[in-house]
């Protein structure tokens, strides 16, 4: 069979086919984005201390590029400090060094079983760097909160809300329709059959301050407009604030919104996303208690809108049937957390596991790990991951080890084959 | 290799990269699914008939709020109001009582007024008073009753006797189109009960004229007095509390102007009838509203999370020669909280 001409095994033919990727090839690239990643690491370690590791994640690794500003503490840095300095972020330098290598691999590498070790070696790295890519686009990490006793069959999102619209006239089940936070974020009117409204987004933000006015006294800012509702009800003034990225940051998520029925609008209303849940805000203050649904009444329907976090829910659940923590003696620290649950399916099947540190429980391409736990409380909490992409890692390490056994065993190999002729030459 | 040729092969992979790393992310689009009812509050839901509206602003102890929509703008009031207990009817006809000119009315009084009707398999009481006060224009107040599961569900129709007359059939259709259920959580709107006193820990205290009649507390007022005058007109004197600002000061003004046989006013026209005032040292509402031939003199106190309410309401001249005494009650209110 004739061999493609592109993809030929002679450097020489591979050379003149890709001649445009021989500067992408060039090493010196290379060890520059090698350098850059350190410095991007570097600043980003630095960066942790301002915006927490989740800000530093995003600005700096889950972007093209960063800005950085030079910190005041450090030597001249009254002068350098207002200088934005920009910083090529994770996907720049990731992508760039799949790029390169690639353009190498084509370019630069001898497709020889002589040079197998260097290519395998350098295959497994593409890999490694590829699956970070997948498993930045495609990991999902949640958790899951379940009550002594209590069976739960929905995870919720670390981060990222939903405007949620639950329908509940039928006892037996309700029909919910749910907005991802990137939808409300985009603003403007959505319409979804399923709803008997249609919905305006006119403001929605990832924090907020607030407060319930005086009767007297008139609400200013997002909130100005909301004429039904919790908010109109309690006189809420809500007042927008960054998004807080530290770990223990608490983000109060708003949004602001019209219904329409027809062209008719029903009234405007607003929902605050409580970070620990909705069911707090009765605990907050019994006239915002409503934030956890809001009743909406059409057609003979009684609905419910809150914003909360994002769920997704499982064709299975699982009930919380004990917890225990224990601790080193005289102290407080803990040596083992452990939940036993119950998993049940949808078509009746159920399993029992235990589930603690270092030991998930893993279904359906989901691993509840132990997370939290609260035994006054009697609740305890999993972080469920998801991640399409997990063995990708684990085959670029055996393409790396199997490449690098390859080219030190060809070298040994050769090195042993001289020395024996040397000393059947010597003798 | 020449500079820009370079950059264009550098940038064309970027692109493709760049596309695989927007492509890899979520598809953002609005998600619909069923899930088990997990709700545990109340449901009280109704479809409303083609010629009824909703009022908006109606909150607080009203679960909805409506009106007819006729030629000359919306015209009478219809409502939900969920209590959370069993409560005594006369104990709720009262409430309407006074104001159209009744006596109370105890267990016994009230059972010739209670019609009972079937509708789509449950059973409502019905109470109709008719407007004993005015000369003009007389109202009445159809009430319906809806007992089930240990909680009460009274739906108030309050407006002419011709505008009740015309729309029966519609309120026997909004009846029929209730879907009520109580839950383990109150709904929305508060049970219009007085503060128990463990929760409010003091009791408040006013001073009233001696010839203003005091007459027993009911469930919903605490302050409850008649004043008569010498032609056998009236007032009616009540201090009612309840949780939370019950839907805010114009809701509940555009329901005493009702009351009063007055049109409905917006937050630019509260300044025609609202003054401010200082009860007990404590910012307060002044409310004066004058009909042809009644009217309502009340105060409006918010403080720490609930709403108090001092409404005298009856015929216009003798509330102008009680108004003194209705200012002098307001000074002596105390909440007895300092």
């Amino acid at each position: 069979m004739a061999e493609p001409k592109y993809f030929s095994s002679s450097l020489i033919q591979r050379r003149k086919n890709f001649a445009w990727l021989i500067p992408l090839a060039d090493l010196r690239l290379t060890l520059t984005l090698l350098s850059l990643s350190m410095v991007l690491i570097f600043v980003a370690t630095l960066e942790q201390v301002r915006v927490g590791i989740r800000g530093a994640q995003s600005e700096f690794f889950e972007s093209f590029y960063g800005i950085w500003h030079y910190p005041e503490q450090f030597w001249w840095g009254e002068f350098l400090h207002p200088l934005p300095i920009p910083i090529p972020g994770g996907y720049l330098l990731g992508g760039s060094l799949i790029i390169n290598l690639l353009a190498a691999f084509l370019t630069r590498f001898q497709w020889t079983g002589k040079k197998m070790g260097i290519q395998l070696i350098h295959f497994g790295i593409i890999l490694l760097l590829v699956g970070q890519l997948a498993t930045q686009a495609l990991q999902e990490e949640s958790r899951m909160l379940i009550n002594k006793g209590g069976t739960v069959n929905y995870l919720e999102r670390f981060h990222g809300v939903e405007l949620a619209f639950i329908e509940v006239t039928n006892p037996n089940s309700s029909r919910v329709v749910a907005f991802p936070q990137k939808l409300l974020q985009q603003d403007g009117l959505h319409y979804f059959p399923d709803l008997p409204f249609k919905v305006r987004v006119l403001q929605f933000g990832p924090n907020c301050d607030f407060k319930a006015l005086p009767p007297a006294i008139r609400a200013t800012g997002p909130s100005e407009s909301v004429n039904r509702g919790v908010a109109q009800s309690a006189n809420l003034q809500i007042i927008p604030k960054p998004e807080d990225f530290s770990s223990e940051g608490m983000n109060f998520a708003y949004v602001v919104f019209e219904l329409l029925d027809g062209a008719h609008s029903m009234g405007v209303w607003a929902a605050i996303s409580h970070p620990a849940g909705n069911h707090f805000w009765a605990q907050i203050d019994p006239s915002i208690a409503d934030l956890a649904f809001q009743p909406i009444r059409k057609n003979g329907e009684l609905w419910g809108v809150s914003l909360r976090a994002e769920r997704e829910y499982l064709p299975y659940s699982i009930e919380l049937l004990g917890i225990s923590n224990e601790f080193y003696q005289g102290t407080d620290i803990p040596y083992n957390f452990e939940s036993e649950v119950l998993l049940r399916t949808d078509d009746n099947q159920s399993r029992r596991a235990l589930v603690y540190m270092n030991t998930p429980l893993r279904h359906e391409g989901k691993t509840f790990y132990q997370y939290q736990m609260n035994k006054a409380a009697d609740y305890t909490v999993f972080q469920v991951v998801r991640n399409p992409s997990w063995l990708i890692p684990y085959l670029a390490c055996i393409l790396v080890s199997i490449g690098l056994l390859w080219q030190f065993s060809f070298h040994l190999a050769r090195f042993l084959s001289r020395n024996a002729s040397s000393n059947h030459r010597t003798a | 290799m020449p500079p820009m040729k370079f950059f264009s092969s550098f940038l064309i992979l970027f692109a493709a990269m760049a596309l695989f790393i927007g492509s890899c992310g979520e598809n953002e689009k609005a998600r619909s699914y069923l899930t088990k009812n997990e709700y545990e509050g109340a449901v009280a839901a109704w479809k409303l008939p083609e010629d009824w509206g909703e009022n908006p602003s109606a909150l607080g102890i009203m679960a909805g709020s409506f009106h007819v929509k006729t030629a000359e703008g919306p015209m009478g009031r219809i409502g939900v109001m969920p209590f959370r207990e069993s409560v005594d009817i006369s104990t709720i006809i009262n409430m309407f009582a006074a104001e159209l000119g009744h006596p109370d009315y105890n267990q016994t009084s009230i059972l010739s007024l209670i019609q009972e009707i079937r509708l789509e398999n449950r059973s409502f009481e019905l109470v109709r008073l008719e407007d004993k006060k005015a000369n003009t224009e007389p109202r009445s107040a159809l009430l319906a009753l809806y007992r089930a599961e240990g909680q009460t569900w009274l739906f108030p129709f309050v407006a002419s006797r011709k505008l009740i007359d015309e729309q029966l059939e519609n309120f026997h259709a909004f009846l029929s189109s209730t879907i009520l259920r109580s839950g383990s959580t109150p709904l929305r709107a508060i049970n219009p009960s007085p503060v128990p006193p463990s929760t409010l820990g003091h009791q408040p205290t006013w001073e009233a004229p001696d010839h203003w009649q005091r007459k027993p507390t009911t469930s919903i007022r605490m302050g409850n007095y008649v004043v008569s005058g010498e032609s056998g007109e009236s007032l009616d004197f009540s201090i009612t509390s309840f949780p939370g600002d019950v839907g805010g000061i114009l809701a509940n003004v555009n329901r005493w102007l009702g009351q009063v046989g007055m049109d409905a006013t917006d937050e630019s026209g509260l300044s025609r009838y609202m003054s401010d005032r200082m009860i007990d040292e404590k910012p307060a509402k002044l409310v004066i509203a004058e009909s042809n031939d009644q009217a309502l003199y009340a105060a409006i106190l918010f403080h720490e999370g609930r709403s108090w309410f001092l409404k005298l309401m009856g015929d216009r001249n003798l509330a102008r020669s009680e108004k003194k005494n209705f200012i002098g009650l307001l000074d002596s209110f105390c909440l007895g909280d300092h």
